[in-house]
């Protein structure tokens, strides 16, 4: 008929816990500095959110080198959580980030139930924070050094304790180092968590075996990228099924159809993590594939999408 | 961005010319600058590999920047099976450039192996674009393990008035390090007015930093680390430096660096 064909933008808005997004894709955690590292190759503004490096109550100097080694499609790191602390955080870091329109989530972790309160404490009711991403992955001192996350009584604890010092959205973020993810993403949602993100890294090694030494100093360090794919998509689809809080998915994400095989599966919302390394537009480039996914599939909205996933009625 | 790849031609065993041709829109790097390198479409090697400029020319044929590299590893082994035409995705020019002085009278550039690289480029910088009327003496120390690796000697002297080698082997020039010889001569320099740029491996780097002289010197040396992103986000290519006299801290080489004064690195940790 000749009329002008007009392009629809498909609805990319979602709703994590209370916090809204104007598309799910953020970036993760650790592989993204605080914002500025990145603000030369990406326009922030387009982003989901920006999840800021872990900050601690105190600066941390983070492990001895080497701290880094690559793996088959992906890479072991044991930076160490090297971070500014949560005072040169909040005076140096977080007024950068304001300027933009994008929600800022601190994600935050701690050696004890008590600093982990702390440091929630000193967050709440500060311009320019959105949510708050409690990594809890990290040991507890006072316990013998158990990761937290890796028992679900202490990940209920934490949960609780941040949750009750802070009026902002609280995602917990699962290590997939446990025998039961559900145990654990379920006392997490009893905590009071108003999301969940996974997976942060799978714990792994490597051997130079010239020098008959293990490649990092630390011994041991998380393994992200496209290797550990299948297994926090795995992850995901286990706990999308027994718990009713939005799941944020995380894990090896590189491209438009990683992110859309995790929000098939159920997840809320991604995380972009070890691909900015590789590729600092990662994360709208993902965007725009996430629209184009949409629009080809003359979907209206990226909510018609999440949690579409056929198993045939089997289910986790 | 993509880089293609104009020719990629082994130099010597194990060492390879790499040449690419850059859109328009790739900025000028400044001698010290490094680039991230990953060959396209694959995760086979996963990460990006960083490499200093060898050359960078402007024409009215497009941009051009040539990257000299040895064979350490399998991103480096794959970049040397690449084939003219292949695209390789390029990130950069990243990174703290070297200090370079205005008004330079003394440049002494100390190199040791595949080190020559950076320095070349810095050399061809200052010659380039220093008042024509100024007069620069710049030489270069440069060491290899034997003559057989020797290479990139015809553009150093281009810009150099002596290029002074050594050899491990004694197959070439000095026997000894590349240290041990320029500490022969390093009473004949005055501190004042002398800048010395040093590229090698971290041994000799380390030597070169605790020569008794040296303190006196500007001196800056341009290190390599295993990086992720190079940008500054990973935090994986951390080295000790020494601050204020206190404990040491960690500094990313891939945007602190990774050029560092040489008396700020703290060699043993």
């Amino acid at each position: 008929m000749g009329s002008k064909k007009t392009v629809y933008r498909p609805g990319m808005a979602v709703d994590i816990g209370g916090l809204k997004l104007k598309n799910p894709v953020m970036t993760a955690s650790g592989t993204f500095g605080y914002g500025k590292e990145y603000a030369p190759y990406v326009d922030l503004n387009l982003l989901g959110a920006v999840v800021v490096k872990g900050v601690s109550l105190q600066p941390r100097k983070g492990n001895p080198p080497r701290r880094i080694m690559e793996t088959p499609s992906g890479m072991l790191n044991a930076i160490g959580l090297e971070n500014p602390g949560v005072d040169v955080f909040l005076r140096d870091k977080l007024p950068y980030l304001s300027q933009f329109d994008v929600p800022v989530i601190v994600n935050i972790f701690g050696e004890t139930v008590d600093e982990y309160r702390r440091i929630a404490e000193m967050l709440n009711n500060r311009q320019g924070i959105h949510g708050l991403e409690v990594n809890i992955s990290c040991p507890n001192v006072k316990e013998g050094g158990m990761a937290f996350g890796s028992d679900p009584d202490m990940a209920f604890k934490v949960t609780r304790e941040v949750k009750s010092a802070t009026g902002l959205p609280v995602i917990v973020k699962l290590t997939p180092n446990v025998g039961d993810i559900q145990a654990v993403a379920e006392s997490v949602e009893k905590g009071g968590a108003d999301a969940i993100s996974l997976i942060n890294t799978l714990l792994g090694m490597s051997v130079d075996i010239e020098k008959k030494i293990p490649h990092l100093k630390n011994i041991v360090g998380g393994l992200s990228g496209p290797a550990i794919k299948p297994v926090a998509l795995r992850m995901v689809w286990e706990v999308v099924g027994k718990v009713s809080i939005p799941v944020i998915g995380i894990g090896g994400i590189t491209n438009t159809a990683d992110a859309l095989e995790f929000l098939i599966t159920g997840a809320k919302a991604v995380q972009v993590g070890t691909a900015n390394f590789i590729n600092p537009k990662a994360t709208v480039e993902i965007i725009e594939g996430i629209e184009r996914y949409l629009r080809k599939n003359k979907m209206n909205d990226i909510n018609d999408l999440i949690g579409t996933l056929n198993t045939g009625g089997n289910v986790c | 961005m993509d880089g293609k790849v104009i020719a990629n031609r082994r130099l010597l065993k194990g060492y390879f010319l790499m040449s690419l041709k850059m859109p328009e829109s790739f900025k000028k790097p400044i001698p010290g600058q490094f680039l991230m390198v990953r060959i396209k479409g694959r995760n086979e090697p996963f990460l990006g590999r960083p490499f200093s400029i060898y050359s960078f020319v402007q024409d009215g044929r497009g941009v051009f920047v040539e990257i000299l590299y040895r064979i350490v590893g399998k991103g480096t082994m794959c970049l040397s099976g690449q084939k003219k035409g292949a695209l390789l995705e390029i990130h950069g020019p990243y990174g703290t450039p070297f200090d370079m002085d205005k008004y330079p009278r003394n440049v002494i550039l100390i190199s040791g192996g595949i080190g020559v690289a950076p320095v070349t480029y810095l050399a061809s910088q200052y010659r380039n674009y220093l008042p024509a009327a100024l007069h620069l003496e710049m030489v270069c120390y440069h060491g290899v393990t034997g003559s057989r690796k020797l290479l990139g000697l015809e553009r150093l002297k281009e810009f150099c008035s002596d290029v002074f080698i050594s050899s491990d082997d004694g197959t070439v020039g000095y026997r000894g390090s590349v240290v041990e010889m320029f500490e022969k001569d390093v009473l004949s320099y005055t501190p004042e007015d002398t800048m010395i740029y040093a590229c090698g491996p971290r041994p000799m780097l380390k030597k070169l930093a605790g020569l008794r002289a040296v303190p006196r010197f500007r001196c800056q040396a341009l290190l390599e680390e295993h990086m992720a992103c190079g940008l500054g986000a990973c935090l994986g290519c951390a080295i000790r430096v020494r601050e204020g006299g206190g404990r040491g801290a960690y500094k990313r080489v891939c945007t602190d660096g990774p050029v560092f004064n040489i008396q700020d690195i703290e060699w043993d940790y």
